[in-house]
């Protein structure tokens, strides 16, 4: 029977011709096994929190809410290996009992540690990878239904499943390179958008967390710090607006329970390219957008890694993002910025909105088509590619 | 104490420019909606944003404390939605406690800049 589903903002909607939620890995296999004989297709799908295409699907939709919770820890090696559909939340807390924790946050906690890796979400910091850097080893589901374990010596493989979409199988188990527990100060300042810009090198490279939200309809900025109790910089002229101190997987997520729907398009920049488009689309904003966008766009920073598909691959990174109040026209406003941050080299978060195709994304990664090849090895017939998924990573000649 | 103010409240004259001259923020062109709370509990303000053209939107919810005054540019209001710059709108204004509200514009499209403060209507 079909079964309505629809995202966290409510922009993507469907129903899929089923919606099944395993308890375990082989009943998860036989879901898999399943399709792959009927010639369906299946995707799985974490929280709900991308607005993108990527979990649209008209036969199976699978979720993983059954499979949290941590399988094992190793504090003396900063590991721990945990159920894929564990949200970051849980995981925050369940880690802090082994004195562990996750490296960094987003500034949102509701996602699954699946879905987050899958689609290489991130927080801020220079020297901070996106949360798919994590990714030690994996135990997945691959496209025929078998249970395979991906180990930390399959350097390629990882590579290519560090930021895979759900696309080379179903992540089980996640073994993730974590941090002794750490607390964290974090503080806000409002300050003129000129100020900080003039400031921007210093506020990036001083701080280990460092973003701003961008306000339209004042000009004016909000400077986010996170750093160790004490350090960081203190920015000019500018005025503090909070300060508290927590542990990180308190204090560094701040929007987990916004209560009103946005969408989001983001788009990540190389980092020399940050701060001139920045001011690209500020003036852009300020000219066309004013009347009906009063959301911020923010403006954050991610080190570079090597992920086939990662949107800071080889790059570090500046990252900004649009936002809109889900009630009011978000596509008109998206679709006209989104030329700047393709003129100034940007790749799309694939979680997020935005209107590329295969064709578009292909030159953007170096290593496109290692990563084919090794979905097409995990995945031979296809059945984590739906049409949506088509249209993302398939090159037609 | 003799409470002042009252509990509903009317703005019927809501416009806000979507252009400025000057230094931003300080010089924005925006409406401001002014909130004096004069008793001694927390007034609990919601605030239905009704356009001309559009359909209400709401309730943006304003806590006032008590012996506090509050003025909020209506253009930073976002949740549950942004206002819209340049359409013509009114507010109702409900408050759990008295209250005493005005209304005030700033436009800063001429360089030669005007504002104006007119108090609400009292339901």
């Amino acid at each position: 029977m079909a079964r309505s589903w629809r995202n966290w903002s409510g922009s993507i909607a469907f129903a899929p011709q089923r919606i099944e939620c395993p308890c375990d890995e082989d009943a998860l296999c036989a879901l898999v096994r399943e399709a792959c004989a009927s010639g369906r297709t299946l995707r799985v799908v974490g929280a709900g929190h991308s607005s993108s295409d990527i979990v649209r699907c008209d036969d199976t939709l699978v979720s993983l809410r059954h499979l949290k919770g941590i399988v094992s820890a190793d504090r003396d090696a900063c590991e721990a290996t945990v159920r894929a559909g564990s949200t970051l939340a849980d995981l925050g807390s369940a880690l802090y009992a082994h004195d562990l924790a996750m490296p960094n946050y987003g500034d949102v906690a509701t996602q699954t540690i699946g879905g987050a890796v899958g689609t290489g979400t991130h927080g801020t910091g220079p020297a901070l990878q996106n949360l798919s850097q994590m990714l030690l080893a994996v135990t997945l589901v691959d496209g025929q239904g078998h249970l395979r374990h991906v180990s930390r010596d399959e350097v390629q493989t990882l590579r290519a499943a560090r930021v895979a979409l759900g696309t080379l199988g179903i992540f089980v188990d996640m073994t993730l390179q974590l941090v002794p527990t750490f607390d964290v100060e974090r503080r806000e300042y409002a300050i003129a958008t000129d100020a900080a810009i003039e400031q921007l090198e210093e506020l990036t490279r001083g701080n280990r967390s460092f973003d701003f939200y961008w306000y339209p309809r004042r000009d004016d900025i909000k400077l986010r710090l996170v750093n160790p109790v004490f350090g960081g910089t203190r920015p000019h002229d500018a005025r503090e607006l909070m300060r508290h101190t927590g542990y990180g997987h308190l204090v560094i997520p701040t929007h987990s329970g916004i209560p009103h729907r946005f969408e989001e398009s983001e788009y990540a920049l190389p980092a020399e390219q940050g701060p001139a488009c920045f001011r690209a689309v500020r003036e852009r904003v300020l000219r066309r957008w004013r009347q009906i966008v009063g959301w911020r766009v923010l403006y954050r920073t991610l080190a570079a890694d090597d992920a086939d598909l990662s949107p800071a691959h080889g790059r570090d990174t500046v990252t900004i993002s649009l936002h809109q109040n889900s009630t009011l026209p978000w596509r008109e406003f998206f679709a006209d910025i989104e030329p700047i941050f393709l003129a100034h080299g940007g790749r799309p978060h694939w979680a997020k909105k935005h209107t590329c195709h295969a064709a578009d994304l292909a030159p953007m990664y170096p290593r496109w088509w290692h990563f084919q090849r090794v979905r097409q090895a995990f995945d031979p017939q296809g059945v984590f590619m739906t049409s949506a998924m088509r249209e993302l990573l398939e090159v037609t000649p | 104490m003799t409470a002042i103010g009252r509990r509903h409240w009317a703005v019927s004259a809501g416009w806000i420019p979507a252009r400025s001259s000057g230094p931003e923020p300080e010089l924005s062109s925006h409406d401001v909606l002014c909130v004096l709370n004069a008793g001694a509990r927390h007034a609990n303000v919601r605030i239905q944003l009704v356009y001309a053209a559009h359909g209400t939107v709401g309730p943006y919810r304003l806590v006032v404390a008590p012996q506090r005054v509050r003025q909020v540019r209506v253009n930073d209001l976002i949740f549950p939605e942004a206002v819209r710059l340049e359409e013509v709108y009114g507010l109702i204004i409900d408050s759990d406690e008295p209250v005493v509200v005005q209304f005030g514009r700033q436009d800063t499209r001429q360089r030669e800049n005007a504002g104006g403060m007119a108090t609400a209507w009292s339901g």
